[in-house]
């Protein structure tokens, strides 16, 4: 019960940080150079007539502050508009949904292998504490901290892209492969319902890459907190009890200290999902997905208006109920947390 | 003139001087707090401070010397001195960089060992002198992050009540979009620049500082030395940068040592995605032209990319060292 109260409280504060997020971004988007209507009308000559009809129409006539609450209104509604010069006049719903997909598949996977990897090599280091393979180890990891995500993918396409051809560098289906019929817009979950099991494998095959990339952004910080809270956890009196009981070390790492020592590394998972996203730009530019990441550079560089503030707006609620989903996992696998 | 009125001013001049020199021996006595652990111990006799002194120095010495850090020194040391002596150590001038020559994407060669980039310009050249820009943006930028991040958290912890509700949840907002994200918009509002790049970082470090800071100063808010200082009358600002402050500084150093690396990473991030001053010798902005050359000059986009890679290397190896030897038990992760 008191879980339930604590989710609702949790959902209740988000709302003052969510109206904020959306005022920033309104004020940004207004204060952002160039002219949406002159983008969307076709170049050359541009009848004055016209421009000021689609002005009225779309309300840039109006007061700043009465378009602030119209852009709110039309955000809670579902009116999103439609994207003015990345792909004219499209809605931006529609846009947002081919997109996000494919981001959201390469951030789970990476996810899902960088949090399974950190938290083997934090353990490993942890009980080979300053030895040399703790070196290692930790040199690894902090080089996949300094590690640029861009140079990382371009060594890997040169490498088994380009002198030794195993995967494929770009794009994500093979050129001749047609699409399943969407039904979700998650390709594998498409290609699973209509039966051609062949497109999920090669979907996977492209997007070997960028999750590797990915995953190594976020895999040092998960390592680092592994290692550390592994190390707190292996100093407790339990742990001495377990080993002065008799227990096989490999035992004692395994069942007694693996689990209590993961409490903070998932909140540093769940916290790293900024970092991903974040990644996920310059992943997708570098092996040219067409997802998230990369329409929110074309529409900060085109001045999209309508679809860089749905899109910060979809990535802002993402990444708040990230955090939620981690406070309550956090509040779930610890009993001695009350809210 | 009274004999008064001459001691008065003689006294006045006195507190003119001394005021300088204190706030020169603060930072002094600080920086040598903050980096010796155990150096501040007035209650003991002489012979133990000198005692505990030589102790806590050795173990610091020796926790910092790791063979990690070391190597981490001796990157940064490099990478400064390319920045530094750019023009005595480069091969090429500073227009030669920025020239336009025969042989464009030329494969390295005796009189271009790395090989040549875009017009033709010598890859090893814009290396060095690409130095520069990275380490003048990320320096300033940090500072300025680290010096209005300190004091909006310390003042918002302090305070308490209303001031920290509204501070934090203003630091939340910023928090809420992935950083990279929110400097892209804001160069592309104020254009792209030098100056703006800077500016766009340094007000996006402030939230992480001033939430890093504010827990710190919440625990040592309650400690019993703040109850004496309150009681013997300090004011609220001495209690705040004398007393707390140096207490909980600790986290932040490292922090910044960290922070010089991923700013200079998140940097070369912005200029592959174009958000950048093209008018920089920039390795990122190198490696945004070359990348579209990756397969035919695969030198114009590589060598940047590892020399940033270094770059950010040897500061997270500095800072890891930093940390194990200010932090032995991993307190501050």
């Amino acid at each position: 019960m008191s879980m339930i109260k604590f989710i609702i409280r949790r959902l209740i504060a988000m709302i003052p940080v969510l109206f904020g997020t959306l005022t920033l971004v309104f004020v940004l988007s207004r204060l952002m150079p160039g002219d949406p209507i002159l983008a969307y009308l076709p170049e050359g000559k541009v009848d004055p007539i016209m421009y000021q009809q689609m002005r009225q129409q779309l309300g840039f006539d109006q007061p700043i502050i009465v378009q602030y609450f119209r852009y709110l209104g039309d955000l809670f509604v579902g009116n999103w508009g439609f994207s003015i010069s990345i792909n004219r006049g499209q809605d931006v719903w529609s846009l947002i949904m081919q997109r996000l997909p494919r981001t959201v598949d390469i951030a789970i996977f990476s996810m899902l292998i960088a949090g399974f990897l950190g938290i083997k090599t934090g353990v490993v280091s942890a009980v080979h504490r300053n030895k040399p393979k703790d070196t290692i180890l930790r040199g690894l990891a902090l080089i996949g901290v300094a590690i640029p995500v861009f140079f990382m993918g371009m060594i890997l396409q040169f490498t088994v892209g380009y002198l030794v051809p195993i995967f494929p560098t770009t794009g994500f289906k093979t050129y001749s492969f047609p699409n399943p019929p969407s039904v979700t817009g998650f390709r594998m979950i498409d290609a699973f319902l209509s039966g051609e099991f062949y497109m999920i494998g090669d979907y996977l095959y492209h997007l070997v890459l960028p999750v590797v990339c990915l995953s190594f952004i976020i895999l040092a910080g998960i390592t680092r907190q592994s290692r550390s809270s592994m190390l707190e956890v292996l100093e407790q009196d339990y742990v001495r009890t377990a080993r002065a009981k008799g227990c096989k070390e490999k035992d004692v790492i395994n069942t007694h200290a693996r689990k209590n020592s993961l409490i903070p590394t998932i909140t540093v998972i769940g916290l790293s999902f900024a970092g991903l996203l974040s990644g996920a730009v310059l992943t997708e530019t570098t092996f040219g997905l067409v997802g998230v990441g990369e329409l929110l550079i074309a529409s900060i560089r085109d001045v999209d208006y309508w679809v860089m503030n749905a899109l910060v707006f979809v990535i802002t609620i993402l990444f708040v109920s990230i955090n939620l989903v981690t406070d309550v996992i956090y509040a779930m696998l610890d009993p001695r947390i009350v809210y | 003139m009274t004999q008064e009125q001459i001691y008065e001013e003689d006294f006045e001049i006195k507190k003119e001087k001394s005021v300088v020199r204190e706030i020169f021996s603060w930072f002094g006595s600080n920086l040598k707090f903050l980096l010796v652990p155990g150096s501040r111990l007035e209650e003991l006799t002489l012979r133990e401070i000198e005692f505990e002194q030589k102790k806590s120095k050795r173990k610091f010495i020796r926790r910092f010397k790791s063979f990690l850090t070391i190597i981490g020194i001796i990157l940064i040391f490099a990478i400064v001195t390319l920045a530094v002596f750019a023009p005595w150590i480069s091969p090429g001038t500073f227009d030669e960089a920025n020239g336009i020559f025969y042989n464009e994407w030329g494969p390295p060669s005796e009189i271009n060992p790395l090989g040549k980039t875009s017009f033709g310009r010598d890859v090893l050249t814009r290396l060095i002198w690409g130095a520069r820009s990275s380490l003048t943006i990320a320096l300033p930028a940090i500072t300025f992050s680290v010096l209005f991040g300190v004091i909006i958290g310390v003042i918002s912890a302090y305070y308490g009540g209303w001031v920290d509700s509204i501070i934090m949840r203003i630091m939340d907002i910023f928090l809420a979009f992935p950083g990279l994200i929110l400097a892209m918009v804001f160069i592309a509002i104020w254009g792209q620049e030098i100056q703006y790049i800077m500016l766009a970082w340094g007000i996006l470090g402030i939230p992480y500082y001033s939430r890093l800071i504010r827990g710190n100063v919440l625990q040592a808010r309650k400690l019993p030395y703040i109850e004496a200082a309150k009681v013997s009358g300090a004011g609220s600002w001495r209690i705040m940068f004398k007393h707390i402050l140096p207490n909980v500084i600790q986290p932040i150093i490292i922090s910044f040592t960290f922070d010089i690396g991923g700013i200079i990473l998140s940097l070369a991030g912005l200029a592959f995605l174009g958000f950048s001053d093209p008018r920089m010798i920039e390795w990122g902005n190198d490696i945004a032209e070359a990348r579209l050359h990756l397969y035919d000059a695969p030198w114009a986009s590589l060598w940047p990319g590892f020399i940033i890679l270094i770059t950010v290397l040897g500061f997270m190896l500095l800072g890891d060292g930093l940390r194990d030897a200010l932090d032995p038990k991993l307190k501050n992760l």
